[in-house]
């Protein structure tokens, strides 16, 4: 990919709005309308009225962009743990506070809700949200199990709000620019996806007092989450089914806690293999007691290979360097290098050292900024952005069955009861 | 302590020459790599940077060999003279 392909961010966004939001790029991403130029300045001078259920963490990284967005007005705070409500509240001084979300979804100032609570609380929430008549931005997972992830999908179709998932890959530009071109077939077809997340970090939040530590700690519980395979896995597993365009059609896995065995109830160890229907593997594999791996999300196809987080391209066959460096790295070799007495019968097949291509140089974030835009302008025209809910809505499946797999020990398959 | 030193019109010439060599030494270089890993010519001018790299270390490569034989020259001069 030469430089002149390269474009930043805002030109990328420039370039949506300025083709009329039409084409190949906007038929591969369709809810990208919802945050194009054109969009926003339709939707100037307008304030959607938030209520922000769940002020811990990562509410609060939310709120951090939706203090810089115009369309957005935050009136009102809620979480029942009183430290995380005082942060928030720090952020936004004049916002009501509210420490059971009923409470919240009775103020008739709150048009739309941000929930970033623990996953087991998405489904009960997001319902109530729904029915009050609210738009609801929830964080991903969408939910616990695979029929509340339906359910809720089908109660945005019924009450016609908008219903968004936290599932910020779908806005970051730099996937766009390079599924666009996976899509279209410029490496060949696909023929693996690679997707991985290693810390070694026990993923534990400080405690103040022990009787807190499941509400603090809940990701670590089976009560309240599902540990790896909702928390970080659903980001990565929307990829395949992207790059492919298919679903999977079976999933196998393994688990176990091998390390922090600290009373926590979810794995600290998985690797799942997910099957498309053309025999392609997906596979997610995490560990959070060595990091060495860091996170890798990579479409493997058969002339290329695209590193999505790195924003880079590895050719199986790179452009040729120009002669000279040839010829330099010829004499390198022919002086540096070991004599060989005796050829091997076997050579073992390194990796390549090649550099890559920068893909987009210049992005910037991880389209947090952008879904939530994109989420406030929605809320502002009442169009729900076509396709956004299905991708999250697969993303959890896929996590929820990987995990299932886990535990049953079998190999499951994607029934026709979880297609919509 | 620090005298005035002359550069005459006769060594300048020479090391234009010397340059000139260098330089001519890096395109014959350049030129025969583009044959042998069969590159295109367009890379006669595209390497030029390369080239007047090549042909500056060919050039210091010299300059060094030049002076470590007049250094030895002078040596064995001083000492039978």
């Amino acid at each position: 990919m030469k430089d002149e392909k390269l474009i930043d961010r805002r030109s990328f966004l420039s370039r949506l709005g300025g083709i009329g939001l039409a084409g190949a790029a906007l038929s591969a991403f369709p809810w990208m309308e919802s945050c194009s130029p054109s969009r926003n300045d339709a939707t100037s001078g307008a304030k959607v009225r938030l209520g922000i259920i769940g002020t811990g963490s990562r509410g609060r990284y939310l709120m951090s962009f939706l203090k810089d967005i115009p369309q957005a007005s935050v009136v009102a705070l809620c979480d029942i743990y009183g430290p995380n409500l005082e942060l928030g509240a720090e952020m936004f001084p004049d916002a009501r506070r509210y420490t059971e979300y009923r409470r919240l979804l009775e103020d008739r100032d709150v048009d739309a809700v941000v929930i970033a609570t623990p996953l087991d609380r998405h489904f009960r929430m997001v319902m109530d949200a729904l029915d009050s008549g609210r738009d609801v931005y929830c964080e991903k997972s969408m939910a616990y199990h695979i029929d509340e992830c339906r359910q809720m999908y089908m109660k945005r179709k019924s009450t016609g709000r908008i219903l968004f998932i936290g599932q910020q890959r779908l806005f970051d530009p730099k996937y766009h620019k390079a599924m666009e071109s996976i899509v279209r077939g410029d490496f060949g077809p696909v023929v693996n996806v690679r997707n991985y997340w290693f810390r070694n970090a026990d993923w534990r939040r400080p405690v103040p007092s022990p009787e807190l530590e499941r509400l603090i700690n809940w990701r670590l519980y089976r009560e309240y989450s599902r540990g790896l395979m909702t928390e970080l896995a659903c980001h990565q597993l929307q990829n395949g089914t992207w790059a492919t365009g298919m679903l999977p059609v079976k999933v196998m896995g393994a688990g176990d806690i091998i390390y922090w065995k600290d009373g926590r109830e979810v794995f600290d160890n998985v690797c799942v293999i997910y099957t498309f229907p053309n025999g392609v593997n997906m596979t997610f594999e995490s560990v959070i007691s060595n990091a060495h791996f860091g996170m890798g999300e990579q479409i493997l196809c058969k002339d290329a290979t695209i590193d999505l987080p790195g924003s880079r391209i590895f050719r199986e066959t790179p452009p040729a360097k120009s002669g000279m460096e040839q010829l330099i790295a010829q004499i390198e070799k022919g002086v540096f290098s070991n004599s060989v007495f005796a050829g091997t019968s076997w050579n073992a097949e390194t990796a390549s050292a090649d550099r890559g291509e920068a893909i987009m140089p210049e992005a910037e974030g991880d389209g947090t900024r952008e879904i939530l835009q994109a989420f406030c302008n929605s809320c502002i025209t009442g169009k729900m952005p076509p396709r956004i809910l299905e991708e999250a809505y697969y993303s959890s499946v896929l996590g929820i069955l990987g995990d299932e797999a886990i535990l049953q020990g079998k190999t499951l398959y994607m029934e026709e009861g979880f297609i919509i | 302590m620090f005298k005035d030193s002359v550069i005459t019109a006769r060594r300048k010439r020479r090391e234009l020459a010397v340059a000139l060599v260098c330089f001519g030494l890096a395109v014959l270089i350049n030129v025969y790599s583009i044959i042998r890993f069969n590159c295109p010519w367009s890379e006669f001018f595209t390497q030029i940077g390369f080239v007047i790299l090549l042909a500056a270390c060919i050039y210091a490569v010299l300059a060094a060999v030049r002076l470590a034989v007049h250094a030895v020259v002078s040596i064995v001069r001083r000492c039978r003279g």
